[in-house]
């Protein structure tokens, strides 16, 4: 169908943009063109909807997009141009590379942990040996597994309170004289071990083990 | 000689065409645009029975001319009993009654679920009315793409609200 020469005059005529004799020709054609005047009546019925209810429409967020909600990511994903996709998939590329490719190379040195005296070490264990249940005689020696070369070993023993404590370099320590007077039968004790590197850091410390001297002794 | 016409045709279907002439030149808040409107079919009708249309011009054009007159005159017979009176109180909406306004409704809703750029383009245009150049300028597009845009957005109205 031939569009009507007069159509594009609608809007102006209905915006009040047409005047003096353009406004009565057009106003004459749609007396006499129905096809005008049908298109005009629309034409109307949506500006003065819009006019009436445009702070409405333009201003609040349609109900079904409220409903049909969907991620912040899928809409920044689906609102993606090829240069943007281009721009995430370099510097995914560069991310990939850092990562992988040049920070192992600059890897420093592990740090080193020292322990307080209250903190195990749950790395390597220190096993103690003797005694390690009840006793019928005051222990004349403690001893306790070798954990590796050049370590330093100091022995805690207590009753109630620390009675004892010495340092060797090998895994067995002999109890002095004046030590065993201290300890008598019927009494428990409890002892423990801890290993120090040649630099005096804390390597390794063995849980307390308790024992008694059977009262009889 | 007077022209052959079929009055109640020229009733059916010049009365939507009159009411909107008068209308738009009156205002639609104008409480008697009805009389208005009454009053030309009138007088379409007595002219036309009168055999005062002669077919030198088409019906349109003829009922056109009457409807210019009718409206002139009644501009001038307002002015004149209107003058030193207070202007009265504006009277509510004719065109917001119940049926109206639900259909309003439903263009309103339409409008809103439109793509954004179709929305964007009816509201500089029709709802901040800038000229279709300013629009073209502001979105970057050319002036026949703004008409475009509109006679699209008013297709999918057509077809978004069609019962």
């Amino acid at each position: 169908m031939k569009k009507c020469q007069y159509a594009d005059q609608i809007d102006d005529y209905l915006l009040n943009r047409l005047e003096g004799a353009a406004k009565e020709q057009f106003e004459e054609h749609y007396f006499n063109c129905p096809d005008c005047f049908q298109a005009m009546e629309e034409r109307d019925a949506l500006i003065s909807t819009i006019q009436s209810r445009g702070a409405w429409i333009f201003k609040q967020k349609p109900a079904a997009e409220r409903r049909d909600w969907v991620p912040a990511w899928k809409r920044a994903v689906s609102s993606f141009t090829p240069r943007q996709w281009a721009t995430v998939g370099a510097a995914a590329l560069v991310f990939f590379f850092v990562v992988f490719g040049v920070l192992p190379r600059f890897q420093g040195q592990s740090p080193q942990f020292v322990l307080s005296d209250n903190e195990v070490v749950r790395g390597e264990s220190l096993t103690l040996i003797s005694p390690v249940i009840d006793v019928k005689s005051v222990p004349s020696t403690f001893e306790w597994q070798q954990l590796g070369e050049d370590v330093e070993y100091k022995i805690f023993v207590y009753n109630s309170e620390l009675l004892w404590s010495a340092s060797t370099k090998d895994t067995r320590i002999v109890v002095p004289e004046e030590v065993k007077s201290h300890m008598v039968a019927g009494q428990k004790y409890s002892w423990q071990v801890k290993a120090f590197s040649a630099k005096g850091a804390l390597v390794a410390a063995s849980s307390k083990v308790q024992f008694q001297i059977s009262a009889g002794s | 000689m007077s022209a052959q016409v079929d009055l109640d045709e020229i009733v059916v279907k010049y009365r939507p065409v009159v009411s909107f002439k008068v209308k738009k030149s009156l205002g639609v808040r104008t409480p008697d645009w009805e009389d208005v409107v009454n009053e030309v079919i009138t007088q379409v009708i007595e002219k036309v029975t009168k055999g005062e249309f002669r077919g030198e011009s088409s019906i349109g054009t003829f009922i056109y001319t009457i409807t210019s007159r009718r409206i002139i005159d009644h501009i001038r017979q307002k002015t004149k009993v209107l003058k030193g009176i207070p202007e009265p109180k504006a009277l509510p909406d004719p065109c917001e009654n119940a049926e109206n306004r639900e259909r309003a409704r439903v263009l309103a809703e339409a409008i809103q679920q439109l793509k954004p750029k179709f929305k964007e383009v009816l509201n500089l245009y029709y709802y901040q009315e800038l000229s279709r150049e300013e629009v073209a300028a502001r979105l970057g597009i050319s002036p026949r793409r703004v008409s475009e845009r509109i006679n699209y957005a008013q297709k999918l109205l057509r077809k978004m609200i069609k019962p």
